[in-house]
């Protein structure tokens, strides 16, 4: 879609606003979702909209010093940034030609702003909190970078708009019937992805009291709930473009994103958590097979 | 949600916020937190209420303080408070807080809790059921409403008071200057 400078601006101040409200809703249903496998009626759909008000007006007795701040700003200002460039149901409006590695790169910087705060909390159960997400990190990134190489070979290109567009028309020209292995893959490690079980050790509230969140409260909770959501955002709509086709419109685009969380919410409902090596053992060696064995046929076949 | 409902979230989102989303410390006090792990999963599923476990003092504003109070607990039990942010409310569960309960003339716990934190509401019986949790979350509600649920104003206003009674089962507690914003320095 050919935009204006004023619409663009538009959709840059408009996007993050509905990943944000996208997200917020899944996060919503994710708690009813849940509450309803596990037999329980469940908070209202909006309750994670009354947690973030309640966080908002919380008055923190504490001050962890500028780079505790900056952090959680970092954090959220990664995770909004993100959301711009991630093309959502015909919208993109900063596209490049290589948008596709500065979404890869840019998905680091919520993490790392976590980190950054977390470290200056000087709680030890938040350096644990961090060293675990980076050693996952360090798991579901080899994978899923091989699947986003098998992506980039195969449609010849290293923009987000173009992989989506050479998707177009039927069914089948979909990533996932394409590319049936590095889909198989990045689904394998999706979990990891979003942070929940069985991965979710990394902010797990009773081993570590809650990671890198531990010292966080108020607002700056809040802020991370927020880049929290934005960041399901991130990753549900990354596996959309890549592997279902993205869509022409939002409505189709959300329908989408909504199958694939469903999903992610009933694996998250239903499984128990594995520890750090567990988790390493299983991300480097089913999900890396898929995705190698997916980036050597792309190759391949494409040469 | 009724309409009356939506005038009164307009009116004061904060009040609407702190009302519905109460998330508990999870702090093991006494053994009526035997409770606790009932109210929170599938049976009584506490969350359809809003309240939530937390992990972490810094994250919650409900804290249950189930069952006797050692005079070691007593110690941590302050620190947490301390570490949550305002506002925030206290709840004795059971008799023990109350008046000591069975432990009336135990040598290591403390008889009435309010006399060291600032206690919004009682939940009394040995033990409560787990529908009293319930009905305690209720009657803190109205008493947001009202405007009734201030211990954290008490505590800063009368922290003489309580810090005089904490220290003198406590004396090793560090003191601290009011002036220079004590709850501020004390959590750190």
């Amino acid at each position: 879609m050919p935009a204006t400078t004023g619409l663009k601006i538009v959709y840059i101040i408009g996007l993050p606003v509905a990943g944000f409200l996208i997200a917020v809703l899944f996060l919503g249903l994710s708690r009813k979702i849940t509450a309803r496998i596990q037999r329980r009626y469940g908070p209202p759909l909006y309750q994670p909209i009354i947690d973030v008000v309640k966080l908002l007006t919380q008055k923190e007795n504490i001050s962890h010093g500028l780079l505790f701040d900056l952090g959680i700003v970092l954090s959220l200002g990664g995770a909004v940034i993100t959301v711009v460039f991630i093309p959502a149901g015909g919208i993109y409006p900063l596209s490049t030609s290589g948008d596709f590695l500065v979404v890869l790169y840019l998905m680091l910087l919520s993490p790392l702003g976590l980190a950054l705060a977390a470290g200056a909390s000087a709680n030890p159960n938040a350096s644990i909190g961090v060293s675990r997400k980076f050693t996952l990190a360090l798991g579901y990134e080899v994978p899923f970078l091989m699947a986003a190489l098998a992506v980039m070979t195969r449609f010849g290109t290293t923009s987000l708009v173009e992989v989506v567009s050479s998707q177009q028309g039927s069914v089948l020209a979909w990533g996932l019937f394409v590319l049936p292995l590095p889909a198989l893959a990045t689904f394998l490690v999706l979990p990891a992805m979003l942070g929940i079980r069985p991965f979710d050790f990394v902010a797990a509230p009773q081993e570590i009291a809650s990671g890198p969140l531990v010292e966080l409260g108020g607002k700056y909770l809040a802020f991370a709930a927020l880049q929290g959501a934005l960041h399901t955002y991130i990753v549900v709509a990354l596996f959309v473009d890549l592997f279902l086709g993205g869509a022409a419109n939002m409505l189709t685009f959300f329908a989408k994103m909504l199958a694939v969380f469903f999903v992610g919410v009933c694996i998250n409902a239903v499984l128990p958590r594995v520890r750090v090596g567990q988790a390493l053992r299983y991300l480097w060696k089913w999900p890396t097979i898929f995705a190698f064995a997916g980036l050597v046929i792309a190759t391949i076949t494409r040469g | 949600m009724d309409r009356e409902e939506i005038l009164k979230i307009l009116k004061s989102p904060a009040n609407w916020g702190q009302k519905y989303s109460l998330w508990a410390v999870y702090f093991c006090t006494g053994c009526g937190v035997v409770e606790i792990p009932p109210v929170i999963t599938s049976r009584w599923d506490a969350e359809r209420f809003g309240v939530l476990p937390m992990a972490t003092p810094r994250q919650g504003n409900l804290f249950l303080i189930t069952g006797y109070v050692s005079v070691k607990t007593l110690g941590a039990i302050i620190r947490t408070y301390d570490q949550m942010p305002d506002p925030k409310y206290v709840v004795g569960f059971g008799s023990c807080p109350v008046n000591g309960g069975m432990y009336w003339d135990s040598y290591n716990t403390i008889k009435h809790l309010d006399q060291y934190l600032p206690v919004d509401g009682w939940i009394a019986g040995c033990m409560p059921r787990p529908e009293a949790i319930f009905v305690a979350v209720v009657h803190l509600w109205q008493m947001i409403d009202k405007g009734m649920a201030v211990g954290y104003k008490r505590y800063r206003e009368n922290y003489d008071y309580y810090q005089r009674n904490q220290r003198a089962v406590l004396p090793h507690l560090p003191k601290f200057d009011l002036s220079q914003d004590a709850l501020v320095q004390r959590s750190r």
